[in-house]
């Protein structure tokens, strides 16, 4: 038992309406990322760059050439950590974080994330499979899990809002054109592998006695977006207070577990890398999860693995996972919302489900995504292609995708150190059972239609 | 007393027992800040009810509702030390 202290003054937060502006994550992650696009254009139309301050580690071979790096590089790297801490201070401290706890933890974020990010740049890397992603994954666990880290460095490891400010980040890297020509077919995936999901999941779970309450709870995790998506049905349908606590269980053993195994799967199957980063779109329930995996085998077909190249795996499981799923998590609140009052119980909540929870619980980091990717295509637009890569490229794309890799890189990290696996609730034979079966199909109806029915379509995005 | 208090005033989320803080509820859902977060647009505006022992919306509406303390009340609540709600909010 652990004992909730909370001021009273604090506990009912105002209702969110236009508020939402500056008191979600959500857009304060639009805020952060088309800023730093919008301030990368005008770095680049005034004849600059941000490439300065986006410095990465450099590829290396032996550590005399990465003390070298770093000795050259130091002041880009301190302007880099000060400015994302200004940054992102800003925003948690609106969002009502307390900035001094903040600060010594993302020192120590940043710090670690430099380690590990300069360690997938060694050449040896990988040979023994250091892949950022997954050596940030492992390293946090072994922070959170053997060592143990204090409580209240968790105030930097917000592995939500980095991920959502990275694929804002994201959009700016992906041709507006290719999410409208790859969209349709990402949604049409996406929204058979949800429903099947859904129902499975759902079918077992009422079968083996749980509430139907908690049967959709676990079905969205499994089916949508994962934990997002457990707490935003729990509460659409009225779920017990125990109910969420276990769906996040069980969507972490099973999230966590894939990041690791999903990705040499499908080395080991060959799969090019649009149609890798497809099926983990369809397979992995939770962004930062599975941008975690679609990262490593895009990694996987830079270096040679796989056929494909990295972006190819990127942009495949975004435009599955945050086009084709993460968008309908208000209409499955909605209609499971409708469902729940008229079918399952009709008084209890007195509640009457209303359209507009279709837009309240809109993920509104998703319109910073195609904001982004809308305005640096017409940027681009006016470019030749050999002009678009000399000079359009370098300039804006590149330090915008660097950034984009450090924000991926605190969020992976801030997976393991915030996953305690003592301190979850404890899952339960037959809610993970019913979860299990479903993740069963869904990895098997997504391998069919990502590597035979769309196999062409994914093979070749954005060719 | 309900009776005097307009329809949309005696929803949950003007009532005592409905508490939908960001960190109180990243607090009692373990786990929940490794792969979402208290913060997102995708949780809305929904919290826990301590009197039914449910995660629900804050637009719900029950015959159990009772009006959030006045400021005077919530001051002198926290003054004691305890509340209703940091004893009953556990996991």
């Amino acid at each position: 038992m652990t004992s909730v202290e909370v001021q009273p003054d604090r506990l009912i937060a105002a209702p969110p309406r236009w508020r939402e502006l500056w008191l979600k994550e959500d857009w304060w992650a639009i805020w952060l990322g088309l800023g730093i696009v919008v301030l990368a254009y005008a770095f680049f139309a005034a004849g600059a760059s941000i490439r300065w301050i986006a410095v990465t580690p450099e590829k290396w071979s032996t550590l005399p050439q990465l003390g070298a790096h770093f000795a050259a590089n130091y002041s880009r790297y301190i302007v880099q950590f000060l400015a994302w801490l200004a940054v992102f201070s800003l925003a948690l401290k609106a969002l009502g974080h307390n900035a001094r706890e903040f600060i010594p933890s993302f020192l120590f974020l940043y710090v670690l994330s430099l380690v590990i990010f300069a360690l997938g740049q060694w050449d040896k890397a990988n040979t023994y499979n250091l892949e950022p992603p997954l050596v940030a994954l492992a390293v946090g666990l072994v922070f959170s899990n053997l060592i143990g880290i204090p409580r209240w460095l968790d105030a930097g490891f917000r592995v939500e809002f980095y991920i959502k400010t990275g694929i804002v980040l994201l959009g700016a890297t992906l041709p507006f054109t290719l999410i409208v020509w790859a969209g349709p077919a990402a949604i049409l995936q996406a929204s058979i592998v949800s429903i099947v999901t859904f129902l499975v999941i759902y079918w077992v779970a009422t079968r083996l006695g749980l509430d139907k309450r908690f049967a959709a709870t676990l079905g969205a995790g499994g089916a949508v977006c994962g934990v997002s998506a457990a707490i935003a049905i729990a509460g659409a349908v009225g779920a017990k207070k125990q109910d969420a606590p276990i769906a996040i269980t069980t969507v972490i053993i099973w999230a966590v577990a894939m990041i690791f195994v999903l990705p040499f799967v499908a080395q080991y199957l060959q799969l090019p890398a649009g149609v890798g980063g497809a099926w983990i779109g369809t397979s992995e329930f939770a962004d930062a999860a599975g941008l975690a995996a679609a990262q490593t085998y895009g990694n996987l077909a830079g270096h040679g693995a796989v056929a494909g190249t990295s972006d190819q795996a990127i942009f495949a499981y975004t435009l599955i996972k945050v086009v084709g799923r993460d968008v309908w998590i208000g209409i499955w609140a909605f209609v499971l919302a409708i469902v729940a009052t008229t079918q399952w119980e009709r008084v209890e909540t007195g509640r009457r489900p209303e359209a507009a929870e279709i837009w309240w619980r809109f993920p509104k980091f998703v319109i910073g995504f195609l904001l982004a990717s809308l305005l640096i295509t017409l940027v681009s637009s006016g470019y030749s292609l050999a002009d678009y890569n000399k000079a359009v490229v370098p300039s804006l794309v590149a330090p915008i995708k660097d950034l984009r890799t450090w924000a991926f890189i605190f969020c992976f990290l801030s997976i393991g150190l915030t996953t305690r696996f003592r301190e979850l609730a404890s899952a339960g034979k037959k809610p993970f059972l019913a979860f299990s079966a479903g993740a069963i199909v869904n990895l098997i109806v997504g391998f069919i239609l990502s590597a035979i029915v769309l196999a062409p379509h994914w093979e070749n995005l954005g060719h | 007393m309900t009776g005097e208090i307009p329809l949309s005033r005696r929803q949950c989320g003007s009532c005592w027992h409905f508490h939908n803080d960001a960190k109180f509820l990243e607090l009692a859902f373990p786990g929940l800040t490794s792969l979402s977060s208290g913060y997102g647009s995708a949780r809305s505006d929904d919290g826990i009810c301590l009197r039914h022992d449910k995660y629900l919306g804050a637009r719900c509406v029950c015959s159990d509702f009772t009006a959030r303390p006045t400021e005077f009340d919530t001051a002198e609540t926290a003054a004691d030390g305890t509340s209703q709600i940091g004893e009953a909010a556990t996991t």
